[in-house]
This record gives structure tokens, sequence and C-alpha cells, in this order.
């Protein structure tokens, strides 16, 4: 078959249907998204944006357990809300073939932090990874993980970077369709039941203790299959130096060679567990091996383990010795690698750059979050409050000139950290600020936890219908979802409500109202939720639909005397200074018409 | 044969197609390619960054290396600055002249250099190019959204990895028919706007 261009995450999407895969559930991250849009445009495959990671893995986890072939797709963030599920899965093990897609992020380019998702599912779990050294391996791993996957029957994760799943390349597929079975769920309660039970045919062993060793014998069983594995082989040459490129560390560590111009030894490792065997037979005659993987050492440890038992002693360099400790690997990296172990020096330390002037994230011209933060923002300042943040679109309000939450940590954190804040004693009022998306994701549990414990804390809910961040797909307060148009959104304010929060409703373009609606949700004892409500602009602005009333905005420069609020705490990207006086671009402004509010001097009409 | 591309721009001016573009034109002859796209939150503000990696051979890495870029075309200066050092010494620089303000440099946190500044810093660095006013070409004609069309134009006279007229008619073939007629001006006039030396 001729090859085709595609993106990652298309490749992946393309690999699972030609597995067969049926069912397939995420929660949108970058750089993981596609996936799961792609899998829903390929017919035969129920696709879903479930509310949270956890609960993805979940439905495919039940999906498998029916003998049809399941994926559960998301970004490093979202595997550790997963963990939970992550670590009884491993023991149960699975039916019909289970991929898990855990995408990282090196370098934290659109992320939280930086992390390597293979500790929590390898090094922890104890499950076997695909670590793609391109878009054409990233097919193949998924493809052939289904396989794996039935005939081990554990779960098999792949581990793609951010530069395999936003990169294009050339792609050739096989084409051949894995026929799917009929769906069947057949109780196993011996092992799909995870609990304290005394397993009378074990000798009266409780079950977590053998499901334990049950993971563990199936090590060996991994190894002989990695040992075989086509992601993993040795490109030989002459010397006594080696190179190991794990993953994507394979294709710099190729692009490095061609540029350094010497033919290089280099064994390129895809597979957890290492091919052992393979390794052993790469590391023969060499005095000094240098491994390349994102982000932690953990092949590098493997194979610190693997010589220490084979009684072989070689220096083992890589992220934990030698590379840089963090950030994103590059062909520059490496080179610099290469040269500096053909030169018996240390890796350099990095020269400080000089700062180029970055261009940070805010929200779009005409975003509904402008509004409810800068309401915010006069309510705190006239209050001495604390917001605590969340993730998504409004988290930019962290950022200069905005400035407003004053933490940002993991989804659904705002609320638990707010009561949290005022029950250490903190005498001013406490605010969270989380997205609608969020709030379902993992806000639900924080908001009960809070008023179960009487707390006295104001969370506003940003609900612009879409998870915005991610490219607008949509969730539990949609009107619709990946397979159907038509559903009933769940409104997060009558949910607060039932919940036994008072809640309080505004527009968030409406300032002057919002400003008092949160005053006075401030003013009332206990949980109070104000739904800030109005579509996301970027979305429904296409779709014709928008929650505002256009006007069209110019500054009266008669009036305007220059004093620069309307950017310095505004912000917004279709504002700037001209000759000492505010001006609007016009083509940037989508005439929403917040800011006349926040001209005092009433220049802005 | 290999030929690396880096196009540096802000959310929105069109980095993406242009991109799409020329792939399209190196994947219809046969040749290998890779991308890959640092969007910074595009539509939010932050920078576009495109890599594009057309060979003959296996292509291993979608990012292009340090030094190895054959053309950095800087849809805006700040951004090709930002990019500069991916240029190769025997590279070509071609960078739209019209500065977009940062949103820091807008509050009068960071300052955003001067266009004599930038233009010193990049022509110190003993590489060569062209810089042009792209935006103000794409506002004469009637639309500054066409300033990605302008340097496709001027990128297809500097570079013959694919030929101008065949690289015209992807466009076109990628865009609605009512823009036709604008796109092929603004083309055009990207290919006027660079004056090859010798």
């Amino acid at each position: 078959m001729q090859a085709k261009f595609m993106f990652g995450n298309e490749a992946i999407a393309r690999g699972a249907f030609e597995a067969g895969v049926k069912v397939v559930a995420g929660y949108p991250g970058t750089p993981a998204t596609e996936i799961v849009d792609h899998c829903a445009s390929f017919p035969g495959i129920y696709a879903e944006w479930s509310s949270n990671e956890k609960h993805a893995f979940e439905v495919a986890g039940g999906a498998c357990l029916t003998n049809q072939r399941a994926m559960a797709v998301m970004k490093h963030n979202g595997t550790n809300a997963a963990a939970d599920y992550l670590m009884h899965i491993n023991f149960t093990g699975v039916k019909a073939g289970l991929v898990l897609i855990s995408a990282d992020d090196p370098g934290g380019l659109s992320s939280q932090c930086e992390e390597d998702t293979r500790i929590l599912i390898h090094t922890y779990a104890h499950l076997p990874m695909f670590d793609p050294a391109n878009v054409q391996e990233a097919y193949q791993m998924t493809k052939l993980a289904f396989d794996l996957s039935e005939k081990t029957e554990l779960v098999f994760a792949i581990r793609p970077v951010m530069r395999i799943n936003h990169a294009g390349g050339m792609v050739e597929c096989q084409g051949s369709i894995t026929a799917g079975k009929p769906p069947e769920f057949v109780p196993d309660r011996s092992r799909f039941v995870m609990s304290a039970v005394v397993e009378k045919e074990y000798g009266g062993e409780l079950r977590p203790k053998m499901r334990h060793r049950w993971l563990n014998n199936k090590q060996a069983e991994l190894k002989a299959i990695m040992e075989e594995s086509p992601f993993n082989w040795i490109d030989s040459s002459e010397g006594d130096i080696g190179f190991v490129g794990c993953g994507i560390g394979y294709a710099f560590l190729k692009e490095a060679e061609k540029i350094y111009g010497q033919s290089l030894p280099i064994m390129k490792l895809g597979t957890l567990p290492i091919p052992e065997k393979k390794t052993l037979e790469f590391l023969k005659g060499l005095k000094k091996v240098v491994i390349f993987e994102e982000i932690e050492p953990v092949v590098e440890r493997l194979v610190k383990q693997l010589c220490f038992e084979n009684k072989i002693s070689l220096d083992i360099l890589g992220r934990e010795s030698f590379l840089p400790k963090e950030g994103e690997l590059s062909t520059n990296l490496v080179l610099t690698a290469v040269q500096a172990v053909f030169a018996g020096k240390d890796y350099p330390a990095p020269a400080q750059g000089k700062y180029i002037p970055a261009r940070t994230r805010t929200q779009c011209g005409g975003c509904s979050h402008r509004g409810l933060l800068f309401a915010m923002k006069e309510v705190v300042r006239k209050n001495g409050g604390v917001v605590t943040g969340d993730i998504g679109c409004h988290d930019a309000g962290t950022f200069e000139p905005m400035k407003l939450q004053a933490t940002i940590y993991c989804m659904g954190s705002s609320i638990p950290m707010a009561y949290g804040i005022q029950k250490a004693g903190f005498d001013k009022p406490v605010y969270a600020l989380i997205g609608d998306s969020t709030f379902f994701h993992n806000g639900l549990t924080g908001l009960a936890s809070a008023i179960f414990n009487k707390a006295n804390i104001t969370v506003v809910i940003g609900y612009n219908s879409t998870t915005a961040m991610t490219g607008f797909q949509p969730h539990a307060a949609s009107t619709n979802n990946l397979m159907s148009k038509d559903v009933k959104p769940i409104n997060p304010g009558e949910l607060a409500a039932a919940m036994g929060a008072k809640v309080f409703w505004c527009n968030p373009y409406n300032v002057e109202d919002t400003i008092r609606v949160i005053t006075e949700a401030t003013q009332e004892e206990g949980v109070k939720v104000v739904v800030a409500e109005a579509l996301c602009y970027l979305k429904f602005g296409r779709e014709g639909k928008i929650s505002y009333q256009p006007v069209p905005v110019a500054v009266d420069i008669d009036v305007c005397n220059g004093c620069g609020i309307c950017i310095r705490t505004f912000g917004c990207p279709a504002i700037t200074l001209v000759a000492d006086k505010a001006r609007i671009d016009e083509s940037a402004c989508n005439k929403c018409g917040v800011c006349i509010h926040v001209c005092k001097r009433g220049a802005i009409k | 044969m290999k030929f690396d591309l880096v196009i540096a721009g802000v959310g929105g001016q069109g980095n993406i197609l242009a991109t799409q573009v020329i792939a399209q034109c190196a994947i219809d002859a046969g040749l290998n390619v890779a991308n890959t796209e640092t969007k910074g939150a595009a539509q939010r503000g932050g920078s576009v960054t495109s890599h594009l990696r057309i060979s003959d051979e296996t292509i291993f890495s979608p990012l292009v290396p340090h030094g190895q870029a054959d053309i950095l075309l800087g849809l805006e200066p700040l951004e090709a600055f930002r990019h500069i050092a991916l240029l190769s010494s025997n590279g070509k620089y071609i960078i739209n002249t019209a500065p977009v303000p940062t949103i820091l440099s807008n509050i009068k946190i960071d300052t955003y250099p001067s266009q004599e500044q930038l233009l010193a810093d990049i022509q110190q660095r003993n590489l060569t190019g062209y810089f042009i006013n792209a935006t103000q070409e794409a506002k004469n004609i009637g639309d500054a959204l066409l300033v990605n069309v302008v340097m496709l134009g001027a990128f297809s006279k500097v570079s013959n990895i694919v030929g101008d007229n065949v690289l015209l008619a992807k466009l076109l073939s990628l865009v609605d028919e009512r823009y036709h007629q604008a796109d092929k001006l603004a083309f055009e006039c990207g290919r006027r706007l660079i004056r090859l030396e010798g």
C-alpha cells in the first residue's frame, strides 16, 4: 500500500481501527486529543468523551470484559487521574485487547507539568509499553498492541510524546482489518472481582497477593515477547562507545549521527520491558553507553540493573548521570552529547539564553472569561479575597495583566484548595474559579466535600458549554456528544443547587451585574456557587450563537487620557496604546463591549 | 536531497495553511515529508512555528535541527528572530518586517525590540535573506490575512523546491474560490518583492 501523509494521532486511530477496536473513550488533553476525534470518524467504532480519564479507562475496561477491543486515550496528567483504575486492571488483566494511550509532553510545551508516565504504567503498575520513534511506528505499535494485549491478557500501553502525536509523517498502512468477536459478558469473579477474598485453591491466600503474583509471573512472558519485537533492533558499527535511542530519542540520535558524519553503534529500543538478551548482545565489548530517552531515566536504570545482575561493568550514561535531567531531547542535544562523550568530557552546562520577549497566552477577543476575570478582580481588590484557579482557558487569568488566580494545580483542585485555605483560618473571602468541563471532570466531588464539611467559600463556574482549551470537545453540560446531536445538558448550577449549594447566576459579559452577583454571593454563609453562563465565543460565534449583544466599540480620544487601565488591568488583545491614547483594532475586536465598563472615564463607547 | 523549512509567526497569520501547501506539493512529487507544529495556543495570542522537512531519504525527526534550515519564513519579525538559530549558514531568511506586539510589550512589562535592532541582530549573524513588508502589501491588496500568501509567493521566488505554478495551483485548490483572485495577486506580489541579486 502506498504511504500516506498523516499526523501521529491519526496514525494511532488508524492502527486501532485496523485492529478492530470497538470502544474508544478519552478525555481531551494535549497532545492526545485528536485520537478520539479520528476514532469517532471510523465506521463501527463507539467513541466518547468521558467526564474524566479514570472513567474513560473504566469504560474501555468494561468493553474489553465484554469481548470487544477497547482503547482509553489520555495525556499524562490524565493518566494520574486514572492511576487508581490502572492499579486494579493491571492485576485483573483483560479479556479482549485493551490499549491505553498515555501521551507525554516532554518540556511541558502544553501542560501544567513535565512527567514520564512510563514510571506510572511500567515501573509502578508493571504493564508493558511501546514508545514510538515515529508516526509509522505509532500506527504499527497501536495495531500490534491489541493482539499482544489479548495474547498476554494485559493492558498494553503506548506512550507517544508531543513530537509523535502532533508530528506528520509518511505512513504505510497494512489495510487489513481484524474482525471483531460478538459481544459476550461471562462473569469471572476470580479475576474481575478485586477484593481481599480468601482463595481456597491457593491454600487460603488472599486474592490481592495471588493476583500480584500472577502479574509478576507475566513479566517473563513479556520479556520473551520484547526479545522478538520488531520495535527493538541494533544498527551495528565499529567502536566501543555505544548509543541507545528510546522512542523519539532514536529519531534524534539518527539525525545527530548524520550531522556528526560517522556511523555509530546504535541500539533502538521501543518497548518496556526492554529486550534483555538483545541489550546484553549490544553492550558486549562496549566500554561506554549513552542512553537517550524522553524525560526520566527509566531505560537507563533498567540497563544498569541488567548489567549489575549480569556482572557486566561499563559506564552507563543518560538522564540520570550525564544529560540534562529535565526538558525535551533534540538533535542538537544528542549531537552535543555524542561530541562530549567522544571527547571524554561532561555534557556542557547549558548557557543561559538571552530572553526574547515572550508571547503569553490570553483569552481571545470576545471571550466571556475576560469579563468574568475582570469582575472577580474588582471584587477581590476591594475585599482582599483569594482566588484559587483551575485548568482551562480561564487559567490565563493568572498571567499578566489579569493576575487573578493565586494557584493552578490539577483538574478540580480549585474547590478543595479554596476551602482548605478557609479552614486554615484565612479570614477574608476565598473563591474557587473553575470551568464547566473541569467541574464535571473532578470538581463535583470537591464541591460535595466542601458542602459536607460546611465550608464557607464561593465557587465560580465559567459555564461556556464546551471544553474550549483543547479545541471545543463536548462535555456533560453540552447539547451533543460524539455520537449524538441530541443530548440534554446537565446544568452545573442546577446540580450544585441539588447538592445544597446556594446558587447565583450571571452573564459575565455584563461586568457590573457580575460584580454585584459575586459580591452578593460572598456575603452569604456556606458554599455558594456563582454560575457565569455565556457561550464560548470562539466555538459558538462561528455557529452564529453568542451570549452578548454586539456593539460597535470605539475610543473617544478627546476623553481618553491614556491612563492605560484598559490595557494594564484588562488586557484585551484588541486594545493598544497608540500615541498615548487607547486604540481598538477593529480587525481584532469582536464587539463584546466589555471594555466599555472597564474605562472609568467613559472614553470607550 | 533534503530541504528543511521553518515557518515562524503568530496565531491567525495562516502559518499552518502555508506549511500544508508546500508539504502537499512535496508529497505529490513523491518525496518524504515530515512536519510538526508548535502551537502556543494560537488563537489566544501565542506563537506558531511549523517545521517542515522534505527529503528523498528517510527523515527521522520531524524537528529541523539547529543550523539546518534551508529557509526561514518569518511571518513576524520577533518570531523569526526567536528561531533564527535554526537557519543554516547557507540558508536564506525571508522575513515580514511588520511587527505584531506581544501582550507583555503592550503593558510595558517587556519591550518589543525596535525594527532596527531586530534587523541588525539578524544581519549580524552573517546570514543572508530578504526583508519584505508583506503585511503592508497584503493590506494594499485588501486584506491583512493575505500575508501568508504574499510570503508563499516570496518563498517560491527564493526556493525552487516546488515550482511556483505548482505551489499556486495547490494553494488555490485548498481555499475557497471566492478568494482566488486576491490570492493570485498576493502570490504575484510576494514574488515581485524578492529582487534576486546577481
